[in-house]
């Protein structure tokens, strides 16, 4: 029986399995697997996932760095229109 | 409707615990202050939270109104249903972005707080599944129930504390269970660990077995043979049962959430054959934990530390509130996981050393600092509710890393 599909980000849809599959190709930080899977980089920007897939890196290899450059935040941080973008410009 | 260049002498991010505190302080100097917060109303988390304290009810909602109540009078702004989506430094003033324009200062504080963990479960992504604190802020913000009977997979502070709200505003709640033992949950699928840390949340246990229980297994190191023995069928607390011998497999449903297949676990958090059975439920409320909600800090270019024992990543502070960026500073839960009394504290401590940098506190204003510090520390010694074991070394840990990165210069 293949095993339960868990979804890990729920913004583009990656799943656990595929987070091994990346892994397993050679991504083994927590960066590398955001730019295989695009795991955090969805709507809410890894707010929900970033410290799921920390964390499952960590169940890997004990020793992988949480360096928070590793999956840093950029602007913008919440979703915004085109329209806010322009009043917004100084 | 554009507030192109509207200039403050201080935005607060943030209109909860930390934030309101902070505002009303840095009026009482004579700052110009603007508070900013995403949700609708101001107030945070303590709009839904209240617990009981010695006899009397902690209700935070009337905390947060005292609060409002009395930014209101010192004339602070406070704009709600307002999101920042980045910030930048431009000379010596702040760029903040926000869903209604820019806004400029000086000085910024943020104090956004905490965001939840997730606890990813097979099915989790079934309507009817939320977050633990999504269930709080419906039943005790919105004053609509979640469901009709519910089930809490995860064992922290945050989890008990909620359970305890919903089942005394009638929210009918099967159990709390350990999620699936995996990479995902690590030691919070662990029957032990989770004993070890509800040892220590005895004070707080309405239940004779924990709190005496809790006080002989702490003094002969018994969790191991606690877990093994604890009951099948859990341990009821506030009427909830408390289930450290169970834990979630799957959240089944069609359209929604209809059922949870739970199993019985062996003391490592292993699965028994045959153990499955299916719970009807119709809600699920995921606890996972908090973590600092600092994508701000990250944005202005301040740099991070990872203190396990304050939720993980956090922007580097001094022990004043300031952090490596000039005029940023931070308070409340986005430097660490506590109470909202503590964040209140910290909220006036950071309203210090801004009126000290802003120099509109005069002399005295060292002394000020000071005492803020006190009181930061003695609210953290009496919290009844400490999220994690640790906080005050951790916190020590973070300020000698301060002393001897950023004050020597380095």
């Amino acid at each position: 029986m293949k095993p339960p599909l868990i979804l890990i980000c729920r913004c583009e849809e990656v799943s656990m399995e595929q987070l091994e599959t990346a892994y397993q190709s050679g991504s083994c930080t927590s960066r590398q697997l955001k730019m295989k899977t695009r795991a955090t980089m969805g709507a809410c920007q890894g707010r929900v996932c970033r410290r799921l897939v920390e964390a499952w890196l960590r169940a890997q290899d004990p020793h992988a760095s949480l360096d928070a450059e590793l999956l840093s935040c950029r602007p913008p941080i919440r979703p915004v229109s085109f329209g806010q973008l322009a009043r917004g410009e100084s | 409707m554009t507030s192109k260049g509207e200039e403050t002498d201080l935005i607060i991010v943030g209109a909860g615990p930390a934030g309101l505190s902070a505002a009303n302080k840095a009026a009482e100097y004579g700052l110009r202050v603007t508070v900013i917060d995403e949700f609708p109303e101001p107030g945070g988390r303590m709009l839904g939270q209240f617990h009981e304290e010695s006899g009397h009810w902690w209700v935070g909602k009337q905390i947060a109104d005292e609060l409002i109540a009395e930014a209101g009078r010192r004339g602070v702004r406070i704009r709600c249903g307002v999101s920042v989506y980045g910030m930048l430094k431009v000379d010596d003033r702040f760029e903040v972005s926000t869903s209604i324009g820019a806004l400029f200062a000086p000085r910024v504080l943020l104090a956004t707080g905490a965001a939840e963990i997730p606890m990813p479960v097979q099915g989790w992504t079934l309507p009817g599944v939320m977050s633990i604190g999504a269930a709080q802020v419906m039943a005790n913000v919105n004053f609509v129930k979640p469901g009709r009977r519910g089930l809490i997979v995860g064992i922290n502070v945050l989890a008990m504390a909620i359970a305890r709200e919903l089942s005394v505003s009638g929210v009918s709640l099967a159990g709390i269970v350990l999620p699936p033992a995996g990479p995902l949950a690590g030691a919070a699928a662990k029957p032990k660990d989770n004993l070890e840390l509800l040892m220590g949340l005895s004070h707080l246990a309405p239940s004779p077995i924990l709190r005496m229980g809790s006080r002989i297994a702490r003094s002969c190191n018994l969790a191991g043979w606690i877990a093994n023995f604890f009951p099948r069928k859990g341990i009821r607390m506030w009427d909830i049962p408390l289930q450290l011998r169970t834990a979630a497999v799957s959240i089944n449903g069609n359209e929604r959430v209809e059922s949870v297949t739970l199993a019985q676990v062996d003391a490592k958090g292993e699965i028994l054959d045959g153990s499955q059975w299916e719970e009807p439920v119709d809600f699920v409320a995921l606890a996972g934990g908090l973590y600092p909600l600092a994508e701000l800090a990250s944005v202005a270019g301040c740099p991070f530390i990872y203190t396990p024992e304050l939720g993980g990543h956090l922007p580097l502070h001094s022990e004043q509130m300031r952090t490596p960026v000039e005029g940023l500073y931070v308070a409340g839960n986005i430097t660490g996981v506590e109470s909202a009394l503590v964040a209140m504290s910290q909220g006036r401590l950071a309203a210090a050393s801004i009126g000290v940098d802003a120099d509109a506190i005069g002399s005295g204003g060292d002394r000020i600092v000071a005492e803020a510090m006190e009181e930061v520390g003695r609210t953290r010694a009496a919290a009844l509710i400490q999220f994690q074991p640790g906080i005050a070394e951790a916190r020590r840990g973070i300020y000698r890393l301060w002393q001897e990165t950023i004050e020597v210069g380095v």
